[in-house]
């Protein structure tokens, strides 16, 4: 009974946010998304090279949207990031012809990885995914993938949320580093 | 022989509790001893202040108040062990001989300005403990010992009530054994112990049983201010 007594939920969900609060998040992510995007889209798109991936998308929800939380501090962010798209190019290169089980294990492990390095970024998980299921423009990467994209990206995103955030005179961003 | 409670054996009953009609109160419990339990916090108190924090807060309410229960829990424990007897007791403790007379004593006390001291026999151990109330209860109160029981005896029985006590010794009224101490029991051992065995002071002994200090509700008091 316990067992499906713990699905009912026990708690409430934390307040609502202030407006001003809603402007910086809109403002944070539109800036870091606004950046990724144009070094993608005028930079690097005549070369091959991609520099968005979805997985940035999650990332700006924690950077710009919930800056207090230790999911969205730099050692998550650039860690998180870093070490899943590695595990995902590796799981690719590996398993590649079992495409189901590389994804699972892909995001799995980057999973376990992150949390044995303190670095849990949940957009990490997609990065990883997108390593196995992203098609042939992030396959022909191979570990560059880690560095370009992903690593890049991350840095960009990052250097945003430490201009932006700290504008904001009730906000502080990070709360620590590593 | 002393009723001799070392201070790293006693365990004091004093968890948190989830009973909101005990929020931040000395209630009594079974046994009819107050018990001390910690300001519980509501999940609205919490809300609010999530609410006043600029951000988004991620975490749940609930997962706040268990990491505050935890919290709470570990620091009340490293403030009632942060202070050792030897930190607060009053020293030296005016020892009374056993065979002293009570007049001798009283005037003693009186002098002293003290309500009670440690007895000691002629090895100089401690073997109990003397105070206004032993007197108190001589003089008509009954086992809590209080001033106005008196009162109203001596009012009842139109006259002095101390008179019995003349020429009778300290080990006629003495509330013995005593109950003592080493230095090394903590402060929050001290107040259980004390709400336990109802005793308003502690003869702090050393390994010998001779008496080094004591330990009294006021020296209690005064450690909240070494806390703060």
């Amino acid at each position: 009974m316990r067992y499906f007594e713990k699905m009912k939920g026990h708690t409430q969900s934390p307040p609502r946010v202030n407006k001003v609060e809603i402007f910086w998040s809109w403002l944070g992510s539109f800036l870091g998304i606004t950046v990724v995007g144009l070094m993608h889209f005028n930079l690097l798109d005549r070369s091959a090279m991609i520099m968005i991936i979805g997985s940035f998308g999650a990332s700006a929800v924690l950077v710009y949207g919930a800056i207090r939380s230790p999911l969205a501090q730099p050692r998550n962010l650039i860690g998180g990031h870093m070490l899943s798209a590695v595990i995902g190019v590796a799981a690719f290169q590996f398993l590649g012809h079992i495409p189901w089980l590389a994804a699972a294990l892909a995001v799995s492990i980057a999973i376990a990885v992150m949390h044995l390095t303190k670095t849990l970024h949940p957009p990490g998980g997609a990065t990883a995914l997108i390593a196995v299921i992203g098609g042939d423009t992030v396959h022909s990467l191979g570990y560059l993938y880690a560095l370009i994209p992903v690593g890049l990206g991350a840095v960009v995103m990052l250097i945003i949320a430490l201009l932006v955030n700290n504008l904001a005179p009730n906000r502080r961003y990070p709360e620590f580093w590593i | 022989m002393a009723n001799h409670i070392p201070g790293n054996l006693l365990t004091t009953d004093m968890k948190t509790t989830d009973n909101p009609k005990q929020n931040g109160v000395c209630a009594m419990n079974s046994t009819h001893l107050p018990r001390c339990s910690p300001v519980d916090i509501s999940n609205d108190d919490i809300m609010e202040a999530m609410k006043s924090m600029q951000g988004y807060i991620d975490i749940t309410p609930a997962d706040f108040k268990e990491i505050y229960r935890i919290t709470y829990a570990l620091s009340r424990d490293r403030l009632m062990n942060a202070l050792k007897a030897a930190d607060i007791m009053t020293t030296p403790a005016h020892g009374i001989d056993i065979d002293a007379d009570l007049i001798t004593t009283a005037t003693l006390l009186a002098e002293k300005g003290i309500s009670g001291a440690p007895v000691t026999d002629r090895k100089n151990g401690v073997v109990g403990v003397i105070s206004e109330k032993d007197f108190l209860r001589r003089m008509g109160a009954d086992q809590r010992g209080s001033f106005m029981q008196v009162i109203a005896h001596c009012l009842k029985n139109k006259g002095c009530v101390a008179a019995p006590m003349i020429n009778r010794a300290v080990r006629d009224i003495m509330t013995a054994p005593a109950i003592t101490a080493t230095p090394d029991i903590p402060v929050g051992q001290i107040s259980a112990l004390m709400t336990e065995k109802n005793i308003n002071r502690l003869p702090i002994v050393d390994a010998a049983g001779q008496p080094v200090g004591i330990v009294t509700r006021s020296d209690l008091v005064n450690s909240y201010c070494m806390l703060g």
